[in-house]
């Protein structure tokens, strides 16, 4: 009901203002353990997106020696095609080649540091198994006409472990972090109930649920929630921007997370925390503190 | 109204409070309970309204047995039970007004009905001048009746008193008593503890002494000593 819900609220302010200092450090490791919670999850997607770009699993690339004219390509194609698990061959030109790396990394100033084109021919074979790209990878190298072979595969393997590892190493931090942000929130709104204890025992008397002198706290606890909430994401939403930033000056080759849907659901996920610990610390402290009829 | 059975009281540490008290109170009585301090009086009192639990025996309100009662339904018995203190127990925070009407937003009231039935019962115990006084600004007999204002704002069946003449002065106390008998005439029932002799031998009501625990004597309009 509206006039209860009125009522609470006024009593959460009532509250908030009495235990200040204590609020505001509460609000303050709230945001500290949400701003690592969301280096986290902002780490954990920028990897994972690292690992989709790499993610042409089932693909080997092979350049070609600089001397090989563009007339052989046919019959080079021809070869790739008859060997064994390739279900597609495709020819890049190094022309095209570059015209592309040029778009995907528009600030690098190519242009200034070469004059000509460094990249050779290449075709990129599309392979039906992982497990049959070693031993393609080493027939392809005794070809006299290729340079080089490269999988993507195998990097995209090796970030996918350490993406499990970091996987792994933050939920093991982030539940750690979270169980002692709720501790502290528990013992904050305690020290608000305590304060309090004069009022809830005449609310007692006269006839108060519990639940009606637990909501003036819970929405305490949901204040708190949200302010470290709100702290935590404007620290993050800023300095990842201006991370970003940085690190596409200095090594501009590593892909970055840009999508916004993206971010404001790992923002979203932050929030949600925050109220979820404020709420679920508020309703711990008074079921442990309110004296049970 | 009030049946009590057998009843016993035993705290932790071993001491016995109350031993085989039993006790009939009928709707709208007025009674005193008497005797020295740790003969059971506030013990009993807090049994009554649930702030306590009996070791043994039954006591029944209308009818309903407190120890079948479920600690949810605790809240509902309260509000069928005015209780007033010794030391008021008001919020120091809050006004005289707002320390009444927090018992009626606890029950639910819609804002024009606590403002209607605060401002009658403010009228009933003569405090309608102060309404906007902080309890510090006023007197104890005042402040007491703040207290009593509270109890009985939801007009439950039921008074409880502990000592409400405790830190009052002669005057000041039989004024309060005066009040506690208007509003006993207001069909309520009204249960005092204390030790107020002069009240007691002056306003004449039914007299329930208790000794170490045990119902000593009983009578209607009795004295404060046999």
């Amino acid at each position: 009901m509206i006039r209860d819900f009125i009522f609470f609220f006024s009593e959460a302010l009532i509250s908030i203002r009495r235990s200040g200092l204590m609020i505001a450090i509460s609000i303050a490791t709230i945001s500290v353990s949400l701003v690592i919670f969301g280096i986290f999850l902002l780490i954990s997607a920028n990897i994972s997106n690292l690992s989709n770009f790499f993610s042409a699993k089932l693909e080997v690339r092979v350049y070609l020696k600089d001397q090989v004219a563009q007339t052989d390509i046919p019959q080079l194609k021809a070869q790739f095609e008859s060997m064994p698990h390739v279900r597609k061959v495709e020819f890049i030109d190094r022309d095209v080649a570059w015209d592309d790396f040029k778009k995907n990394f528009p600030t690098i100033k190519l242009n200034s540091i070469l004059s000509n084109n460094p990249l050779p021919h290449a075709f990129r074979l599309t392979v039906s198994e992982t497990e049959q790209i070693p031993s393609l990878v080493t027939s392809i190298r005794t070809l006299k006409t290729v340079d080089h072979v490269s999988e993507m595969g195998e990097y995209a393997n090796r970030i996918a472990t350490f993406s499990k590892y970091t996987r792994i190493a933050g939920i093991i931090l982030v539940s750690l972090l979270t169980m002692a942000t709720l501790l502290i929130i528990v013992n904050t709104i305690r020290l608000t109930v305590i304060a309090r204890q004069d009022e809830i025992s005449i609310m007692q008397l006269v006839g108060a649920t519990v639940s009606f002198i637990r909501w003036p706290f819970i929405i305490e606890g949901l204040i708190i929630g949200i302010i470290g909430a709100v702290i935590a994401i404007t620290f993050l939403s800023f300095g990842y921007s201006l991370l970003v930033v940085k690190f596409q000056q200095s090594v501009p080759f590593v892909p970055m997370l840009f999508d916004q849907m993206a971010l404001n659901l790992i923002y979203l996920t932050v929030f949600a925390l925050g109220t979820i610990l404020g709420i679920f610390g508020a309703y711990l402290s008074v079921s442990k503190t309110v004296q049970h009829y | 109204m009030i049946r009590i059975k057998r009843l016993r009281k035993v705290y932790p540490n071993g001491f016995v409070a109350l031993e085989d008290v039993d006790l009939h109170i009928t709707r709208n009585e007025f009674v005193y309970l008497v005797g020295q301090s740790g003969a059971g009086k506030s013990t009993l009192l807090n049994m009554l309204y649930r702030a306590d639990v009996p070791t043994s025996g039954e006591i029944y309100i209308d009818n309903i047995s407190l120890s079948g009662l479920a600690p949810k339904q605790v809240p509902y018995l309260r509000r069928s039970i005015g209780v007033i203190f010794q030391d008021y127990k008001l919020l120091p925070k809050r006004t005289v007004y707002e320390n009444v009407a927090f018992a009626l937003r606890v029950m639910h009231f819609s804002r024009s009905r606590i403002r209607r039935q605060v401002t009658q019962v403010l009228e009933l115990v003569g405090l309608q001048q102060k309404m906007n006084h902080y309890p510090s600004e006023l007197s104890g007999g005042e402040q007491q009746r703040i207290c009593i204002a509270r109890a009985i704002v939801n007009n439950p069946p039921v008074l409880l008193a502990d000592e409400p003449t405790g830190s009052l002065d002669p005057d000041t106390s039989w004024e309060i008593m005066q009040l506690l008998s208007k509003i006993n005439a207001r069909q309520t029932t009204v249960v005092v503890a204390t030790h107020n002799k002069a009240i007691v031998d002056d306003i004449r009501k039914r007299v329930v002494a208790l000794e170490h625990g045990r119902i000593v004597r009983d009578e209607q309009l009795g004295l404060y000593h046999a």
